[in-house]
């Protein structure tokens, strides 16, 4: 305890100076907020440990190595980092497929849920915006596992060369479904366990 | 941090896999899902391992609910004791000009600990600073703070709830890792899987595994008129979550 005590009061001390440059910068450079920032409560300062937009990316895609530097970096760099490595892993099961391999890349990175909010909400679920031009984000109840799969190993995105149908045996479902009864209001998430 | 088995009765070859390390008294960890348990500095540190993240229509068409779930694999026994880490931010963040920076934050916060622990919830609020790293938190005064594990806020403006809920994940996860080994996790019962493919198909109906059944997390849902994360932008969003300590 000592010792956390300890790192805490150093991590203080360094936080302080690292936000009064932090200040200086964001006075120079502006940001991407309509020319606007919001006052800031206190010195201290975080720095970003774990991201997630879309399930999968990150477990699937990206090798081991890779984890800990997407969990450091924010989307606007993911293209450019990780664009290779979802191709690559589609191209180690399907090489012939190219277009798959691009328009995954395509949807996954920047690694965001795309929500669009003008569209109908029963059109609502994961990779829906891509796929329907629907509503998009991720529902509770999507079977995020099935869509992924599907989109690498069947029709979902390159109608040829599919190797399997949506939901189908061998690859293209893991047969497993939701475990939870969500409810229909507020939280929606099922009581624990 | 060791993890209680996240066995359950039938899973045969898993718990044989898991007798293996706890023979050699190595205890037992568990494997990442869909973000569960992403790396080694989460492995070790729960409070900080976001395993899911969603975005849907809330109550009525013009209200989305966001969700941000952390801590893998709470069992039933320690899910009334376990709460949010005071020393963390988790963030929703959320660009509306496509740009993939961040326009809009809402910043979640804890004091104390336990039963008692209190969140406080900022936003949405154009971010104090952009980016990953060098966060702070907004001088905006909290739009909702209350105790954990209820619901608080207004049905018609922001309603928050930070608590323990069961984790809607679902996965058969061993299998996963027959087909595709080379992401099976270096710890835990799953490491024990073999280092090549040792299947190239799910399996059926009646003998597949969810693998996240019967566990916990640590849920943040948030729900509010989606103009207040298009305000300024389009009403086409990208949403990701962040911790940050």
């Amino acid at each position: 305890m000592l010792i956390n005590r300890s790192y805490t009061r150093g991590r203080r001390l360094l936080a302080v100076a690292v936000s009064a440059g932090a200040l200086a910068l964001t006075a120079a450079c502006g940001s991407d907020n309509n020319g606007a920032t919001a006052p800031i409560q206190t010195t201290r300062t975080y720095n970003q440990v774990q991201r997630l937009g879309n399930p999968l990316v990150s477990e699937v895609f990206l090798a081991k190595k890779d984890h800990p530097f997407h969990g450091s970096i924010g989307p606007a760099d993911d293209a450019a980092s990780f664009t290779a490595s979802v191709k690559g892993f589609a191209a180690a099961f399907r090489p012939q497929a190219t277009t798959l391999q691009t328009t995954l890349a395509a949807v996954l990175l920047p690694d965001m849920l795309i929500v669009q909010t003008d569209k109908a909400a029963t059109s609502a679920g994961w990779l829906s915006w891509a796929l329907a031009n629907g509503y998009g984000g991720r529902k509770l109840t999507d079977d995020v596992v099935d869509t992924g799969l599907s989109a690498i190993f069947s029709d979902l995105l390159d109608p040829t060369q599919s190797v399997c149908k949506p939901g189908a045996l061998p690859l293209c479902t893991d047969n497993v479904a939701s475990h939870s009864t969500f409810t229909s209001t507020f939280p929606y998430l099922a009581p624990p366990k | 941090m060791q993890f209680k088995s996240p066995l359950r009765r039938g899973r045969r070859s898993l718990a044989v896999a898991a007798a293996a390390v706890l023979v050699t008294g190595a205890g037992i960890g568990v494997a990442r899902a869909s973000d569960h348990q992403d790396n080694p500095l989460v492995e070790l540190n729960p409070a900080m391992d976001m395993t899911d993240v969603y975005a849907f229509p809330g109550s009525s068409p013009d209200r989305i609910a966001l969700v941000l779930n952390s801590w893998a694999f709470i069992t039933p026994a320690q899910a009334a004791t376990t709460s949010f880490d005071p020393n963390l931010l988790y963030q929703f963040k959320i660009d509306n000009t496509g740009d993939a920076k961040e326009d809009r934050v809402i910043q979640v916060s804890f004091s104390g600990t336990g039963a008692n622990q209190t969140v406080s919830v900022r936003g949405p609020v154009v971010p104090p600073v952009v980016g990953a790293m060098n966060n702070q938190v907004a001088s905006a005064d909290p739009v909702v703070t209350g105790k954990i594990n209820q619901t608080l806020g207004t049905a018609g403006g922001i309603q928050v709830f930070a608590g323990v809920r069961e984790d809607p994940f679902f996965i058969d996860l061993e299998q996963f890792f027959r087909i595709v080994p080379d992401r099976k996790p270096s710890t835990g019962a799953l490491s024990a899987l073999p280092d090549v493919a040792s299947a190239s198909s799910f399996r059926t109906t009646s003998t597949a595994v969810d693998f996240v059944k019967g566990f916990n997390v640590l849920s943040i849902v948030v729900e509010m008129p989606a103009s207040q994360l298009t305000a300024g932008g389009t009403a086409k969003l990208g949403v990701w979550g962040t911790i940050s300590r």
